[in-house]
């Protein structure tokens, strides 16, 4: 070869080797200079002009630049959010433009126990604007807006008993009286007509839930779900309450510092599992064993707890049985019990009211008046159905249907229903069937309350 | 002498005493130190010391093999770096993705390079062994390099396929879940296989597991042994394939006219058929500079073109892992969806049938195609039929696999990519 086409090659190895030198400096830039070190450079100027002494100037001058993360193995988290938020827990930033705005809370939620996502959500590894504020493709959780940050509370608070959260405890009301439940389970308990709810906010964003509250068919074509005419407010707190069913539970740590305790568990299972019939509260309920009023001033929780695991241990010759609650239970009862004073509670309690206020709350706590409308007077629209394309009101089952007849009808459900025209779709509601869902209990209760609907004066034509 | 920088630096290297000591020749500037160059380093006697004008010429090879092992060598190099942070964890492996994009000094980039690279790899594997049977270099002797070559085509494919789930993300768990489906068509064994595989019946923490050390240890491994197998046979057998009738390029000589001023290696006499013999040896040039410092530029371009992808475009990292939320459709990694096409059509004929057939009859080529014509030349004339069967597989094969890649949408109907698709109906 001549000495001509090697000094080529030399040539070529310039450029080449000129080209993966450039290449590398370029991927040396993007990978040195990251955006987060600006805003830390930022907040480091400004603790050196807030500097007042020198030495204090001279601390200011030596916070290193680099990632800060608070790292939550029990909420399986990693939030690098304070690597551009760097004073969230310092109040004399408060009222600074982000990312050096302080934070309220600290008190309550320190940050190091709490981080930031498990409220905010978005991605706590991100150090990047975008990543971690962002919807960026491909990720589970986007940051929650603000204005519904509310739904972040009822992770580890009861929806209805938190004074910081009102949005949400009203969109737990406007859940439960629109009758949400006739058609949707939640926490187990619902109907079948339309899907579970449990982590329907982990699943659907703000703006999705808005629109389907609006025009159900819009974003989800071909359901049959009733458009619901809501307040705004209204709108905004149902939203902020699906919002917060993200099926997630607060462990270990996080369980046990609630505030605010979960009292409404505890009353659910203290008129469910019957203590009424042996203890009293406020009066009312049962001789057999100690009134509760004032146990939260006699007892300690410890001592509460354990009677639950054993009675007759703690206090013997008791003759309360061993219920064989699980922990959970346990220390709900116990919670209820103990803040039974300053809570005010005001029991429903089932065995106090009559057949029919009894049925009337199971008409609301099954949702009936989803379909039937509020107080069973109909009116919710089902397309094609034969009976004016509405679900029918129930004021007059007292007058086509016997006892039997009726429970029956509540029990076994009716799936198809009279279509107006053959020819078109099938009306989206339909009457599930109940059985093994209301209880055997309730459902003379139910069928006493329909009943108690009929007008006392009829108008006659 | 006015020699270019980097020259001049080599020879100043050279002529030290530990220059010396590790490189014994220097710089070579005689035909006997080139040939010596080449001899005396363990790097380079792989190759000869006298390589053909033929070789050199770009359209006999176009360097597509060469290509193949330097991605290779980059999978290594970057390979190791990830191992440095990753765990095969189904807990933790997805978190350190995020790690690696968003607070590893570089992270990014490697990972970037060793999935660019992974394809890019997948696809010259592919194109190496078209180039080998247009060219009918798998004909005698070198029926067995080929056979070698087909199970490195295999190897690549599960080097590949065994990494896609490392990430632990959608696009991982859902392309090894369909990807094993498929092998689990395979009658009497499939069940089996898959099971085996996966160690258990869906993607989980043992599939990882067993994922992770095929990946980073068991294939990487028969990779290396099965490619220095092929190198070495690529000599043995004679060199890169070559005409066998003397063309324009190659100047007939008679015997007894050998020029007296050569050097022989007993490589160039080496037995009967190799397209050495009856030919002028002048044809010949050495391999340092010229063979080398070609494929030393080879492997510059390809790492140029590695690391300007990696640094501009982004490995695709989707959401975690969720068994219970398959993405509609779940497609396998590219290099399969011609077969998930066709399993579409018959979980039997596609998934297990043409396949099989396919990869027997690749594997048996050269037993069955025993012609020798045509060797070294592309498309020669005399291999019609072959030539128009492979293409004709060819085009099947890449025509299904753009079809699964573009043209099928949710429930694997056909859809029109550059068409907006009609609302998806939502699942509740």
């Amino acid at each position: 070869m001549s000495n001509g086409s090697v000094s080529k090659f030399y040539a070529w190895f310039t450029i080449l080797g000129l080209l993966v030198g450039g290449l590398a400096v370029v991927g040396y830039y993007r990978d040195e200079y990251r955006e987060w070190k600006g805003y830390q450079h930022k907040f480091i100027q400004e603790e050196i002009r807030r500097a007042a002494t020198p030495q204090q100037r001279v601390l200011a001058e030596r916070i290193p630049v680099q990632i800060r993360q608070i790292i939550l193995p029990d909420l399986n988290r990693v939030d690098r959010c304070t690597t551009c938020h760097l004073a969230v827990d310092d109040p004399s930033y408060g009222g600074y433009p982000q990312p050096l705005s302080y934070h309220p809370l600290h008190q309550q939620h320190p940050f190091e126990k709490f981080g930031c996502t498990v409220c905010h959500r978005g991605q706590g590894r991100a150090t990047t604007v975008a990543d971690a504020h962002g919807s960026p493709e491909h990720w589970d959780q986007p940051m929650l807006p603000l204005r519904y940050i509310q739904a972040s509370c009822g992770k580890c608070h009861e929806a209805s008993d938190n004074p910081g959260a009102p949005l949400l405890a009203r969109g737990q009301k406007v859940f439960d009286d629109t009758g949400c439940r006739g058609c949707h389970k939640l926490g187990g308990r619902g109907g079948v007509i339309g899907p579970e709810l449990d982590r329907v906010g982990a699943r659907r964003s703000a703006e999705w839930l808005r629109k389907h509250f609006l025009t159900p068919a819009a974003v989800s074509p071909g359901s049959g779900m009733p458009p619901q005419n809501l307040s705004p407010t209204d709108l905004e707190a149902i939203t902020l309450f699906m919002l917060s069913q993200t099926g997630e539970t607060a462990p270990g740590y996080y369980a046990s510092m609630k505030v605010i305790p979960s009292t409404g568990e505890g009353r659910q299972l203290f008129q469910m599992k019957g203590c009424i019939g042996c203890h009293s509260i406020d009066g009312k309920g049962g001789k057999v064993g100690p009134a509760l009023d004032d146990v939260g001033l006699r007892r300690t929780p410890d001592w509460i707890m354990q009677h639950f695991r054993d009675p007759q241990g703690v206090t013997p010759g008791s003759v309360m049985p061993k219920f064989g609650f699980t922990e959970g239970e346990a220390r709900a009862l116990t919670d209820f019990l103990v803040h039974l004073r300053e809570q005010k509670v005001s029991l429903d309690l089932p065995m106090l009211m009559g057949p029919v206020e009894r049925g009337r709350a199971l008409f609301g706590k099954y949702g009936c008046a989803g379909c039937h409308g509020p107080d069973a007077k109909g009116g919710v629209p089902n397309p094609n159905a034969k009976t004016a394309q509405q679900v029918p009101g129930l004021i007059h089952v007292a007058e086509g249907y016997t006892a039997a007849e009726l429970k029956n009808r509540i029990l076994n459900g009716q799936r198809e229903i009279t279509p107006l025209d053959p020819k078109l779709p099938p009306p989206p509601l339909y009457m599930p069937p109940w059985r093994g869902t209301i209880k055997d209990a309730e459902i003379d209760d139910l069928v006493a309350y329909l009943f108690s609907l009929k007008p006392k004066e009829d108008v006659g034509f | 002498m006015n020699a270019p920088l980097p020259k001049r630096i080599w020879q100043w290297f050279a002529q030290t005493r530990v220059g010396r000591s590790i490189f014994r020749v220097g710089l070579p500037q005689s035909n006997l130190e080139r040939a010596q160059a080449m001899v005396s380093s363990f790097l380079l006697h792989v190759q000869p010391a006298k390589v053909s004008r033929h070789a050199l010429r770009p359209a006999t090879t176009f360097g597509l093999g060469l290509i193949s092992l330097y991605l290779f060598f980059i999978l290594i190099g970057t390979g190791v770096l990830l191992m440095f942070y990753y765990v095969p964890s189904t807990d933790h492996a997805y978190d350190v993705m995020k790690d690696l994009q968003f607070v590893v000094s570089a992270g990014l980039v490697v990972r970037n390079m060793h999935r660019w690279a992974a394809h890019l790899m997948v696809l010259f594997v592919m194109l190496h062994l078209c180039r080998v049977f247009y060219t009918a270099a798998y004909k005698p002797p070198r029926e067995f390099n080929w056979l070698v070559g087909v199970g490195l085509f295999l190897l690549t494919l599960g080097l590949s396929f065994t990494g896609y789930l490392l990430p632990w993300d959608q696009l991982a768990f859902w392309a090894i879940t369909v990807g094993t489906s498929i092998a689990g068509y395979a009658p009497l064994i499939g069940q089996k296989l898959q099971y085996l595989l996966l160690g258990g019946h869906i993607v989980g923490q043992e599939s990882l597991t067993r994922f992770y050390a095929l990946h980073v240890i068991v294939l990487p491994a028969i990779a290396v042994l099965m490619i220095s197998v092929h190198l070495w046979r690529v000599r043995k057998d004679g060199g890169l394939a070559r005409p066998d009738e003397p063309g324009d390029e190659v100047q007939q000589i008679k015997l007894g006219q050998l020029p007296t001023n050569k050097s022989y290696g007993l490589m160039e006499l080496a037995r009967g058929t190799t397209p050495q013999v009856g030919k002028d040896p002048g044809d010949e040039v050495f391999s340092w500079p010229n063979l080398i410092f070609r494929e030393l530029l080879l492997g510059l371009a390809v790492v140029a073109v590695v690391l300007f992808l990696a640094i501009f475009w982004n490995a695709p990292l989707e959401e975690l892992a969720n068994p219970i939320h398959p993405p509609n459709p779940a497609k396998a990694p590219w290099y399969f969806l011609g077969l998930q096409e066709l399993v579409s059509y018959s979980a039997f004929w596609g998934g297990v049938v043409v396949p099989g057939v396919l990869v027997v009859a690749l594997a048996l080529l050269p037993y069955l195609d025993r012609r020798r014509e045509g060797v070294g030349r592309w498309f020669a004339r005399e291999r019609t039929v072959a030539t128009s069967i492979f293409t004709f597989c060819l085009i099947v094969a890449v025509v299904l696999t753009i079809i699964g890649s573009v043209f099928r949408g949710p429930n694997w109907s056909w859809q029109v990519p550059w068409r907006q698709p009609s609302a998806v109906v939502e699942e509740h």
